[in-house]
């Protein structure tokens, strides 16, 4: 739990986050939106965004392909970063836990890029970005559980946890029968997003109302817990019923 | 290293240093953090103005 409650350097930290929201959203405006309107299946996080933060991330990508960084030391840094996050909610610190989950994806978006960046995309490479992402996954989420591990919201962390192996494993069960589900609002950048975002912004909030309530509260988390874990099990479902209806219609 | 990837290296370790200011006892590390994230994120930003007030400088020797 928080040593003590903080409400200037979150009033800080907020103001610091403002700035950057307000940059990224200059940013945003500037991206052209092609294509047609998404529908009731996609993403949560939709291509205007997945554009400006690949831009974003171009000066790294580019960095790290010049420096000749394996694509394979980006996965496992992405691995150890992971294990980091689910350390620092072990330990209550959720703000550098939210921030580091934020990093583990950003590093398993940047992981692909230099690798196709570099040439060096090949199906051993796709194979270990798979297994790294899922033990990555499970760090964060063993760490969560400890720090919820004295409330029922250590339950909504398992659900949340199992829905988010499912939604991988029905999309690789899916493609390993030569049919690609690749929908569902629960994909892996933006479980990313809703935990990284929902555990720094809880800590923020706890740390700029517990002096009028008293004590820190994690409200924001828990919720973010429970909305992952519903569109984690919706997004499974949903995939196992598209690939199970295209398995019916190929169907001598 | 490019400019461009100063101003989210800079974000990042901003907010590291915030996390470990709100929720840790290692206050000496988070000003050290706080200090070398707000740098780097001034330089980034500072880059980004010079980019949008009009490219790069170029020095006069190498003008035709």
């Amino acid at each position: 739990m928080a040593p003590a409650c903080r409400s200037g350097t979150a009033a800080a930290a907020t103001l610091v986050v403002a700035v950057t929201v307000w940059l990224a959203l200059r940013g945003l405006a500037r991206i052209p939106l092609a294509g047609a309107a998404p529908g009731p299946a996609a993403p949560l996080v939709g291509p205007r965004v997945r554009a400006w933060y690949r831009g974003l991330l171009a000066p790294l990508e580019g960095a790290l392909v010049e420096a000749r960084v394996h694509p394979d030391a980006v996965t496992w840094a992405q691995l150890a970063v992971s294990m980091l996050a689910g350390a620092a909610f072990w330990a209550g610190w959720l703000f550098v836990g939210g921030w580091l989950t934020i990093v583990a994806g950003t590093l398993d978006v940047l992981d692909g890029g230099v690798a196709r960046q570099a040439g060096v995309a090949s199906p051993r490479g796709a194979l270990v970005d798979s297994l790294v992402d899922r033990c990555a996954e499970f760090a964060t989420f063993l760490g969560l559980g400890a720090f919820f591990r004295d409330s029922w919201i250590v339950l909504a962390v398992a659900v949340a946890c199992f829905g988010s192996f499912m939604v991988s494993y029905t999309r690789a069960r899916a493609e390993g029968l030569g049919i690609d589900v690749q929908l569902g609002s629960a994909q892996r950048p933006e479980r990313y997003l809703i935990l990284g975002c929902g555990a720094w912004l809880s800590d923020l909030v706890a740390h700029l109302t517990c002096g009028l309530t008293g004590r820190a509260t994690h409200v924001v988390l828990a919720t973010a817990i429970v909305v992952l874990a519903g569109l984690s099990a919706w997004t499974a479902l949903e995939r196992a019923r598209l690939a199970a209806a295209a398995l019916r219609r190929s169907a001598p | 290293m490019t400019a461009g990837a100063w101003r989210p290296l800079g974000f990042l370790v901003l907010m590291l240093g915030f996390g470990l200011r709100l929720d840790s006892e290692w206050q000496g590390l988070a000003t050290a953090l706080l200090v070398c994230g707000a740098v780097a994120a001034s330089a980034g930003l500072w880059a980004l103005g010079r980019e949008a007030a009009g490219g790069a400088f170029v020095p006069p020797a190498r003008r035709r």
